[in-house]
């Protein structure tokens, strides 16, 4: 038994030695090179297929967590439709880096002066994965199987197309083998957007019933085979639509859930991009010559929910109280390493419509001690729900949470730091189960109705509205506002809603962070898209 | 400790004990291990006037601080004092070490008594609980333990307390089986003394030696259990500084701040020598069998 304190004693020195490693190379790494690998440019021409020849080759593609289904009508959640967008099209598709509305299997569109009429010409001799055609059809019939689907199965179909049990989307009618006319009940402003989203792919008709884990799509990626919870390997649609493209061989999407595992499988090489990355460790990829560090556009809301309907938070003053006492800046600067802006508002200012005339609720912990003494809190304990995982908004749920704790015992609030597994998680959330909640979300078109109705309005409780933030006169403003089509008019309403929200305080909003992408070197023209999932079609490995 | 009189009285007056304490003296590694233990027992006890800051004093603008003269041991991403969170960790640790040992050896050794004066049905049933409880690989069974009690650094120290049981059962049980058949039960039976006061008077005492020298090692291994649980995060919940927890927040930051990381580390692999090496030599010191 000696013999084992023996053994303990050596692992005391290697361990020593260890730690003396890790410092002198801690000094030694002070260049700064690869940071110009960090500007996202937005370069048009990028499209250029003819400078390379047979560059081919195979991407391995890091990220946190497995695809829940391969069909993205039935998705929601960012992993799925990383690599649903590889498999199909869209009948429109966003900019590189935007959301800007482009053409993808239609190439051209019409609108009716009322804006109740869309009608899409549709790109010719293009075929699905299975040898079917693409035609005018297909997109009806994609349609109608959405249409006569329940909210549960296709979500995304009725949080976009429907309204207060009334479809938005009248008819969809094939006029000719290339021509699609959509008759919607009442415009819609965002339509196009909408019909832009990755849930909205068209599928091949033959193939419907088998979609959730057999694909086929028209996309620049045909479906090969799916490991669960490891990997899904895609392979070059020789046939793609789009002449020279895609550039990437092979394309394996494999799940890592840790953070720095993910980051070490890069290093020693295992993976050739790794997404999520913890900003701590920002500057060691910055210093590494073999790695590039890229930043994905920011469309996203990290926010502190306080459900509304739960004490003490069923107090307005308390919720002013909260805002308050949250040092964002703070946090911003220790756990997003400064890759995050305060967040005023629950939408990014990039979005129109945003409201640059609210200032926010300054880090004030005298005043948030008063609002509490004037809303009567006890000093009742509460639970403060910190997410288990990574998130793109919000790298390290965990730790901003300690940090919140603390903000709210400086001004004489008692949490609770409490997690779930991440499904759990969101159910129980979603349950209004939880008195303060982290969450947060990636816009999937950057418009406004996607975040403050969606994320707000009362027809939301339930499904996105997880703090039960109910406000009849903001529920007025964004339902009209989805049916303005004036561009100036529809930003006044929503600028108006952000002022009650504002006043009625139901999120402290923390953060739009950026969220940090590892890739080898050698990987070129990758363009991460702020909706949080893109096609690597233009992607090549040198 | 537990003082025995009822052994057989040696020429000398030289009680087994004393003449465990001699062996044990002249042990000079287990008085090391006894030293570390007396140290961070001091530091469970005394920890609040020793460490230089509180558990939860965070300052975001000094994160990740290096040691330094200010911070001896750097600070965590909280900008929180690592050398005081060790030093009032050490409570947690200790406590959750002897306060599951206790619980085991109470019950197992009761269990063990039991299975082991008595046998028939009884000792069955109670060898079979024991078995089934070691089929299992410990750690495991204790994260399903957690799990069902939800996890905090309470239902930790039980989960560890009861997958330690069997370990002290079997061994009370073993020794209680042989001491039966000496002779002074025998006489004590002949005497027509009741069943009660043997077990407890006699052969208890007599049984306890071992269950002090597995007690002492048990202890090491229910603290590194007890971190074992906190970086799983079913252990102790933050902000209390648990070493385990601490090395399980820290980790993203192994390469970048590894004072974060190896620190903790160290004080639990230090801690966990202390009473192995301790326990070692309790071992050698009363074991009779060691006598020249």
């Amino acid at each position: 038994m000696k013999k084992q304190s023996w053994y303990m004693l050596l692992l005391l020195v290697v361990l020593s030695v260890f730690l003396v490693a890790c410092n002198s190379s801690d000094e030694g790494t002070d260049s700064n090179e690869g940071t110009e690998d960090t500007d996202t440019t937005t370069d048009e021409g990028s499209e250029g297929t003819t400078d390379e020849g047979a560059t081919g080759g195979v991407l391995v593609y890091g990220r946190g967590g497995d695809t829940v289904a391969l069909d993205p009508a039935i998705v929601t959640d960012g992993e799925s439709f990383r690599v649903t967008e590889n498999v199909y099209d869209t009948l429109l598709t966003f900019g590189e880096q935007d959301t800007t509305v482009q053409p993808s299997l239609a190439k051209e569109w019409t609108v009716s002066e009322d804006g109740l009429t869309y009608t899409f010409m549709l790109e010719e001799g293009v075929t699905f994965h299975d040898g079917t055609t693409f035609n005018a059809d297909a997109v009806v019939q994609n349609f109608e199987r959405w249409a006569a689907g329940s909210a549960e199965q296709f979500y995304y179909y009725n949080s976009m197309f429907m309204s207060e049990g009334e479809s938005v989307i009248a008819s969809v009618e094939a006029q000719d083998d290339t021509t699609v006319v959509f008759t919607l009940t009442r415009p819609q402003a965002p339509f196009l957007k909408n019909i832009a989203m990755s849930p909205f792919a068209i599928a091949s008709p033959a193939a419907f019933d088998q979609l959730e884990d057999n694909p086929v799509g028209t996309g620049p990626f045909k479906f090969v085979e799916w490991k669960r919870n490891d990997s899904i390997t895609l392979e070059k649609n020789t046939a793609f639509w789009k002449d020279g493209l895609p550039k990437l061989d092979r394309v394996i999407f494999r799940a890592i859930p840790d953070n720095s595992a993910r980051l070490n499988a890069l290093t020693t090489g295992e993976i050739d991009i790794a997404d999520g990355i913890n900003p701590s460790d920002a500057t060691s990829i910055q210093s590494n010559s073999e790695l590039q560090l890229i930043e994905r556009p920011s469309m996203n809301i990290g926010y502190l929910g306080l459900t509304n309907n739960r004490a003490p938070f069923d107090d307005v003053k308390v919720r002013q109280a909260v805002n308050h006492a949250i040092d964002k800046q703070t946090i911003i600067d220790a756990f997003f390493q400064g890759y995050a802006e305060p967040a005023v508002n629950p939408m990014p200012s990039t979005i129109s419509g945003y409201n640059e005339e609210i200032t926010g609720y300054e880090y004030d912990p005298e005043k948030a001690k008063a609002l509490l003494a004037e809303a009567g809190y006890n000093g009742e304990e509460f639970e403060l729900w910190a997410m288990p995982v990574p998130r793109p908004y919000m790298p390290d749920g965990q730790k901003v949470a300690e940090a919140i704790q603390k903000n709210l015992e400086d001004v004489g609030m008692k949490a609770k730091i409490v997690t779930y597994e991440w499904a759990t998680y969101l159910e129980k959330a979603k349950n209004g189960e939880a008195d303060a909640f982290l969450l947060g979300w990636t816009g999937d078109n950057g418009d406004a109705d996607n975040f403050l109705y969606t994320l707000l309005d009362k027809d939301n409780i339930g499904s996105n509205n997880y703090a039960y933030y109910s406000s009849d006169e903001a529920h007025t403003l964004l339902v009209q506002a989805q049916s303005e089509v004036d561009e100036d008019k529809r930003n006044e309403l929503y600028k108006q809603a952000q002022v009650i929200i504002h006043e009625d305080a139901p999120w402290v909003p923390l953060a739009h962070s950026t969220p940090l992408i590892a890739a080898k070197s050698t990987v070129q023209d990758y363009l991460p898209h702020p909706t949080g999932s893109e096609a690597l079609t233009n992607v090549s490995v040198k | 400790m537990v003082q025995v009189t009822t052994e057989p009285v040696m020429e000398k007056e030289v009680g087994p004990w004393k003449e465990g304490w001699r062996r044990f003296r002249k042990n000079k590694i287990a008085l090391v291990g006894a030293a570390i233990v007396a140290f961070v027992v001091f530091l469970a006890l005394f920890g609040p006037f020793i460490a230089p800051q509180g558990v939860n004093e965070q300052d975001l603008t000094k994160r990740l601080l290096p040691p330094s003269g200010e911070h001896w041991l750097g600070t965590d991403d909280f900008g929180r004092d690592i050398f005081s969170r060790i030093i009032l960790g050490a409570r947690i640790s200790i406590a959750v070490g002897f306060f599951s040992v206790i619980i085991s050896i109470v019950v197992g050794t009761f269990l063990g008594v039991v299975a082991g004066y008595y046998g028939g049905w009884l000792d069955t049933i109670i060898s079979r609980i024991f078995d089934i409880l070691l089929a299992f690989p410990s750690i495991l069974l204790a994260i399903a333990i957690v799990s069902i009690l939800g996890p905090s650094l309470q239902n930790a120290l039980i989960a560890i307390a009861i997958i330690n049981i069997p370990n002290f059962g079997r061994l009370v049980r073993s020794k209680v089986l042989s001491i039966k058949q000496e002779e002074y039960i025998m006489a004590a039976k002949a005497i027509g003394m009741k069943n009660n006061r043997i077990l407890w008077r006699h052969i208890l005492p007599n049984s306890m030696t071992p269950v002090i020298v597995q007690g002492t090692l048990a202890i090491a291994t229910a603290i590194i259990e007890a971190a074992a649980l906190g970086f799983l995060g079913l252990g102790a919940q933050i902000p209390t500084p648990e070493w385990g927890k601490m090395l399980a927040d820290a980790r993203i930051y192994l390469l970048n701040a590894p004072w974060t990381i190896v620190f903790p580390g160290l004080a639990i692999m230090i801690t966990v020598l202390g009473f192995n090496l301790m326990g070692d030599g309790l071992r050698d010191a009363l074991d009779p069998k060691m006598k020249n």
